[in-house]
């Protein structure tokens, strides 16, 4: 990958009680791209998605070995406060997962978090990301409801304006999409390409046809192994190695 | 789904391969017609030219269909990319033998200028040609056309042949002008033919290895 990488991993190792999840997995993240990674269920997609804000630390008896660098600096480093780790680097899940909340309060709650106190403050941040996220023409006349009254697709979307109210420089999403259906499923598409301008992507999907249409860059997963990583018209057009070929073929998995 | 996907794409190369041979039969007949003058045998070529057409229109469905349904990549992506590329360089083949069979109805009343001059062999060259891509196609191998640059420029040097041998018979008798056209357009729509054989040969060797080549 030639273009400026965001986050970079050398020789990244990880093991649940004992039990390795990820091999020597080296992989460059180009800034202000969508990088797409998938593989069969258990590869170690969504553990090594985990790396990238230190996610994997509340899970007892891990163990991880390698370099992991943000920024050029490693947030591996026992100094490193993971709190501001994680406003850079902010994640979305497979299934959304609103605050009981208003949605105000939903967007509010990160700034708030962080010091913001300001009430015009926050007015302008939760405007401002519910517009990135492509919520608020829906829900910009009843922010005092409660966020467990929208629709899945509208969840999925509240979160990820939540992401955003904290300003983050990577945006980790974890199967956004499996909990919805296709007209949402396209919405949050959309989404992602627009968020590409101001933000890096990188989602894990189970959908090949999700990775290639979102995607700038993809990496194939197994076994927990980086077995071919590169653009993704390359890898789903031409992949060098025989095992992504026969992966995304259906051939397997 | 995916077994039943590559069941699919396992038909369509069937299918394609049927209307290959379809194409390569009508050239090698027409070929054989005009050889024998022999006005049946011409007739029956140009009787199929329906059938070759009705076979592309299915199969180029086909092809969508399986896009449409089963958004296929990396090889087999390339196979149904190729094989929309097989058809079309198939139904030409076809095609060009329907044409020369039309010939043969025109000039199958008089006798052969110097026995044909080198149509024959050309003919046997360019359908060799239009055989090893089919197999090719067929057997996901790129080995019996690696030289297919070389043997296109020797197609290309048997029509300029045909065609100054042509003029010469028809300076000196001007009797001679209709066959001895006829026999330079024949020579003409084989050297498409082998083109077309390059064609599929191209975009065979993207099916297999996702390289791209140019055969001149």
């Amino acid at each position: 990958m030639s273009e400026s990488a965001i986050i970079t991993t050398n020789n990244v190792n990880l093991w649940y009680n004992g039990k390795r999840a990820l091999e020597s997995v080296s992989i460059k993240i180009p800034r202000n791209k969508v990088t797409a990674l998938i593989g069969p269920s258990g590869c170690g997609k969504s553990t090594l998605l985990r790396c990238f804000n230190r996610l994997n630390d509340l899970i007892d008896h891990v163990k991880i070995t390698g370099e992991i660098t943000l920024d050029d600096k490693n947030i591996q480093e026992s100094g490193t406060d993971v709190v501001v780790l994680r406003k850079k680097v902010g994640m979305v899940f497979q299934k959304p997962n609103p605050f009981p909340k208003s949605i105000y309060e939903n967007v509010a709650y990160g700034p708030r978090v962080h010091g913001v106190k300001d009430k015009a403050e926050l007015d302008t941040i939760v405007e401002h990301s519910l517009r990135h996220a492509a919520i608020w023409e829906e829900v910009k006349d009843r922010l005092d409801d409660s966020a467990l009254g929208l629709s899945g697709g509208q969840q999925q979307r509240l979160c990820i304006a939540r992401t955003l109210a904290v300003e983050p420089e990577v945006i980790l999403m974890d199967e956004p999409c499996s909990a919805l259906d296709p007209i949402a499923t396209a919405k949050i598409e959309n989404l992602i390409d627009l968020l590409k301008k101001d933000y890096t992507v990188i989602i894990v999907t189970h959908n090949m046809q999700q990775a290639a249409r979102v995607s700038d860059y993809t990496g194939f997963m197994y076994l927990g192994k980086l077995i071919e990583c590169g653009k993704t018209v390359q890898i789903f057009e031409h992949p060098q190695e025989e095992l992504t070929e026969n992966y995304i073929t259906g051939r397997f998995g | 789904m995916t077994d039943k996907f590559h069941a699919e794409l396992k038909n369509l190369k069937a299918e394609t391969l049927e209307m290959a041979h379809l194409g390569r039969f009508m050239l090698r007949t027409a070929v054989d017609a005009l050889i024998r003058q022999d006005n049946e045998l011409a007739s029956s070529v140009v009787a199929r030219k329906e059938e070759i057409h009705e076979m592309e229109v299915r199969i180029e469905e086909h092809c969508y269909h399986l896009i449409a349904l089963y958004q296929p990549m990396a090889k087999d992506m390339r196979t149904i990319a190729c094989t929309l590329k097989v058809i079309t360089a198939s139904l030409r083949i076809g095609r060009y033998g329907k044409v020369i069979a039309k010939i043969v109805e025109k000039i199958s009343d008089q006798p052969h200028i110097a026995n044909l001059m080198t149509i024959p062999h050309m003919a046997d060259l360019v359908i060799e040609m239009i055989d090893d891509s089919i197999e090719a196609y067929e057997k996901d191998s790129v080995a019996g056309i690696s030289d297919f640059s070389l043997r296109d420029d020797t197609i290309d040097s048997l029509r300029q042949s045909i065609f100054r041998e042509g003029i010469t018979y028809m300076m000196e008798d001007p009797k001679s002008i209709t066959r001895c056209t006829n026999y330079i357009l024949v020579a003409r729509y084989l050297e498409r033919c082998a083109d077309h054989a390059c064609k599929i040969a191209e975009n065979v060797y993207y099916m297999n290895t996702g390289e791209r080549i140019e055969i001149h």
